[in-house]
């Protein structure tokens, strides 16, 4: 993930470093829209996703950048918030695809399934486990066909740290901030420090493994799924990692099945094995139905 | 709640709880035997299609037995659909059938029924 990571902040052009009141001022907003706060510790990380925004939006002067987030423009503030939280994540991040997922996806995957069949979702990479478990409990609350398939959740990721942590199925306020109190109440049961354990029938319905997605070899023996989520990962890649990354996951997919990336991904800059589909809530990518296997 | 599918019985055991009913859950027909030699309940919910001992096979077990389990009301909650499905619920001991998918509704309302709450 480092090695990516670099790779990519090399590529971002190199604006100069920020003045102390420009600093001062951003993490003052930062704080005051999310919640987090940033010392001067921080700086160097901050310095680089603001550079990073700071290209993809075109902005010129840390000035116009400042102005843009501060008006929201685009929804700045969440690509901001994302960008500096991409090892962080947190339950119900990008909503509108879970929506997406449940109005569109399944309704579309499930036409040409019996009652009981399988219906497989992959999330990779899972990070600490918000993502898929994300699922489990979205598709609880807004999919009432969920007793009338046997639901498979995969959350697969290259650091096993961060899936022991998901394993553990423990979680900090942060992580849960978009949740309701409702949902956290029913899915979570509090424990000391601000922590909560979700329950035992959530934990157990995802699988947890690890997977790089640019080795098929590892790749391969995840089978095939119905919808892989895979979120804010190829921006990491080069050209060339990001396109093997994105034939492993085609492979990855059953005809039909789709692949969710993150709202400022494309996967038609990166590889034209897949057709894109516009749905109200979302742009999804989806492996043709009944297309030839590949090699 | 006997059913192998965790996110099944969190979504069953959620819409009886929220209907005050207390839930007790097991995997299996094994499972179930077992914590209920322990605890005996007021009502089976039992899926059909399970590893180890599918629920027909259970509640016909359950049924022979000579003790006052056996006569739990039990009520049968299956993806199949076919008569035969029907007629094998029924010869296990069966007090009702319910096909998946199962509204929270439909749920609560045969599980108050069994547990003769609405006679």
């Amino acid at each position: 993930m480092i090695a990516w990571l670099l790779e990519s902040v090399q590529a971002v052009a190199d604006y100069p470093a920020l003045t102390e009141d420009e600093f001062r001022r951003l993490c003052e907003y930062l704080y005051r829209q999310s919640g987090m706060i940033f010392t001067e510790a921080k700086r160097y990380y901050v310095e680089r996703r603001v550079n990073e925004r700071m290209a993809a939006t075109g902005s010129q002067t840390f000035a116009s950048y400042f102005a843009r987030l501060r008006i929201n423009a685009e929804e700045e503030n969440e690509h901001f918030v994302n960008a500096l939280t991409v090892n962080e994540t947190y339950f119900y991040r990008e909503e509108h695809q879970l929506t997406c997922l449940t109005t569109d996806l399944l309704a579309e995957r499930v036409r040409d399934k019996r009652a009981g069949d399988a219906i497989r979702i992959w999330s990779v990479p899972c990070s600490t486990g918000e993502e898929p478990f994300s699922v489990a409990i979205w598709l609880l609350e807004n999919w009432p066909w969920v007793d009338n398939y046997e639901i498979e959740i995969v959350g697969s990721d290259i650091d096993t740290r961060v899936l022991e942590h998901a394993r553990q199925g423990v979680f900090g306020k942060r992580s849960l901030m978009r949740l309701s109190s409702d949902l956290v109440e029913k899915y979570f049961s509090p424990m000391a420090d601000e922590k909560w354990r979700i329950l035992g029938e959530l934990l157990n319905s995802v699988q947890f493994s690890t997977a790089n997605i640019v080795e098929s070899s590892e790749t391969r023996g995840f089978g095939r799924f119905d919808v892989i989520f895979c979120r804010n990962v190829l921006i990491y890649f080069d050209d060339a990692s990001r396109r093997v990354a994105a034939e492993n996951l085609y492979e990855n997919l059953l005809p039909g099945g789709f692949i969710c990336l993150g709202h400022t991904e494309s996967m038609s800059r990166i590889s034209p094995l897949f057709e894109v589909r516009q749905f109200p809530d979302a742009i999804v990518y989806q492996r043709p139905p009944a297309s030839p296997t590949r090699g | 709640m006997i059913d192998d599918a965790s996110l099944v019985r969190l979504y069953y055991r959620s819409t009886l709880e929220a209907a005050r009913f207390k839930v007790e859950e097991a995997m299996n027909g094994i499972e179930a035997l077992e914590k209920l030699l322990e605890k005996p309940v007021d009502l089976l919910i039992v899926d059909v299609n399970m590893p180890q001992m599918d629920g027909f096979t259970f509640l016909g077990l359950l049924r022979q037995k000579d003790m006052a389990i056996a006569s739990i009301p039990a009520l049968i909650t299956s993806t199949e659909s076919g008569q035969k499905d029907f007629e094998a619920g029924r010869a296990a001991g069966a007090n009702y059938y319910l096909v998946k998918p199962i509204s929270p509704e439909t749920l609560i309302e045969f599980a108050s029924l069994l547990c003769g709450l609405r006679l």
